[in-house]
């Protein structure tokens, strides 16, 4: 199956996921290794699952399961530009 | 796959927890941990009541983690005539971005019906952000300047509005990057008080009457988990990066976290954790030494550890 990853706001990315490495120690769950986890997709695209959400049909998933979905979004986390840290140089 | 605490379709996974949660129990876990935080952190201190309430300045910059902050805390404290919640935005001059995320203060602090106080550099300074990047007379990062600036902001206005307590909406994220900075920087007293100033439980700290106390109740929240809870409540949260933000050594840290977390679920909490135990000894260490050095700064008077104070040093030299 072909997957769309769609990185709202950057790039979309086509890919195979006959290519996409499973079973990954941490790669999530999964189902035993067969199909790559949404976690393994990401890390095609160097992305971590702490960084962003993964979203099928408008709707959050689980990045240890399986892709069941041709098209996923990807929506990066924004930092918070106005966060530095409060406690320092008083 | 289902939700472990109903038959609900999960949306997330915690992989340092192994918990997979449907939205209604996800919305649960993130309330339950911050009201966790507040009890352990001796928030609503024994002896407080309606007849003289306590005022929690947060600060609202309309990002992700401000805005969830301020919704669970109106949630967990609307019924309570003990605590008075005022948001506190600060405009810091970068055009269209601060202008955005401003217009997710109002609809939120309307919506929630909370008092809403906006302060800007420009009014308070007479600086831009836009221009300080531009003339940058020191060399240094705009979040240098513009944390300087803030800092000196917040506390000025938690005075000014008689706060007790300054909130901060600051995630698991942010303060395991900055518990690693100062392991890396060898920052021994930093931690003591980085205790002092808002990990340690209001009742633990070393005495600081200069300065309001200061409260992150988000800190067991995992970034992403607070920008899910923003999304799956459709909370009006601005969602542009700033155009300056250029934290360099910050997003080293966050990037040898994000492959520490995937390899080692579970590292940012044991982080954090083993840091705040550090941080409480090196608190006992370090003692009473602060207050010694405080004098007010000979231009604008605030409470400082310098003749001149690092906020009036800047803008000496922007001119």
């Amino acid at each position: 199956m072909r997957v769309t990853v769609d990185v709202k706001g950057e790039e979309t990315h086509e890919i195979d996921l006959e290519t996409v490495s499973a079973g990954s120690p941490n790669g999530g769950a999964g189902t035993g290794g067969s199909t790559p986890t949404y976690q393994e997709l990401l890390a095609e695209i160097d992305l971590s699952p702490h960084e962003v959400s993964v979203l099928v049909d408008g709707r959050p998933v689980p990045e240890d399961q399986p892709v069941e979905s041709d098209h996923v979004t990807v929506l990066r986390l924004i930092k918070g530009g106005s966060k530095p840290p409060i406690d320092r140089n008083r | 796959m289902d939700c472990n605490r109903c038959d609900e379709e999960a949306i997330m996974h915690a992989a340092y927890s192994g918990a997979h949660l449907c939205t209604d129990h996800f919305r649960e876990s993130v309330e339950k941990r911050v009201r966790r935080r507040v009890r352990r952190d001796d928030l609503v201190p024994h002896g407080v009541t309606p007849e003289d309430p306590l005022t929690w300045v947060i600060g609202l910059s309309g990002g992700k983690d401000s805005v969830v902050l301020t919704e669970i805390l109106h949630e967990t404290f609307a019924e309570d005539p003990r605590i008075e919640l005022v948001g506190l935005t600060i405009h810091e001059g970068i055009e269209g971005y601060r202008d955005k995320s401003l217009e997710a203060c109002v609809e939120l602090t309307d919506d929630l019906g909370i008092r809403h106080e906006v302060v800007s550099y420009e009014e308070e300074f007479g600086v831009r952000m836009d221009d300080v990047v531009e003339d940058d007379p020191e060399n240094m990062a705009a979040c240098a300047y513009c944390g300087v600036f803030r800092r000196d902001l917040l506390s000025n206005y938690a005075d000014e509005l008689e706060a007790d307590l300054l909130l901060t909406g600051h995630n698991l994220d942010d303060e395991a990057q900055t518990a690693m900075m100062n392991f890396l920087e060898g920052d021994v007293e930093q931690m003591a008080k980085h205790f002092d100033a808002s990990l340690g439980p209001l009742s633990e700290r070393d005495e600081q009457d200069e300065f309001v106390p200061r409260a992150k109740p988000l800190r067991d929240v995992p970034e992403k988990e607070v920008a899910l809870y923003a999304h799956v409540n459709d909370l009006p949260a601005h969602i542009t990066e700033c155009p300056h933000s250029s934290e360099a050594y910050r997003g080293e840290i966050q990037q040898l976290l994000y492959g520490l977390e995937e390899n080692h679920p579970g590292t940012r909490h044991s982080i954090l954790s083993g840091y705040e135990e550090l941080a409480s000894i090196m608190s006992g260490e370090f003692s009473g030494d602060d207050g010694a050095n405080l004098q007010d700064c000979a231009e604008c008077g605030s409470t400082t550890t310098r003749e001149v104070c690092r906020k009036c040093s800047l803008l000496e030299s922007l001119v």
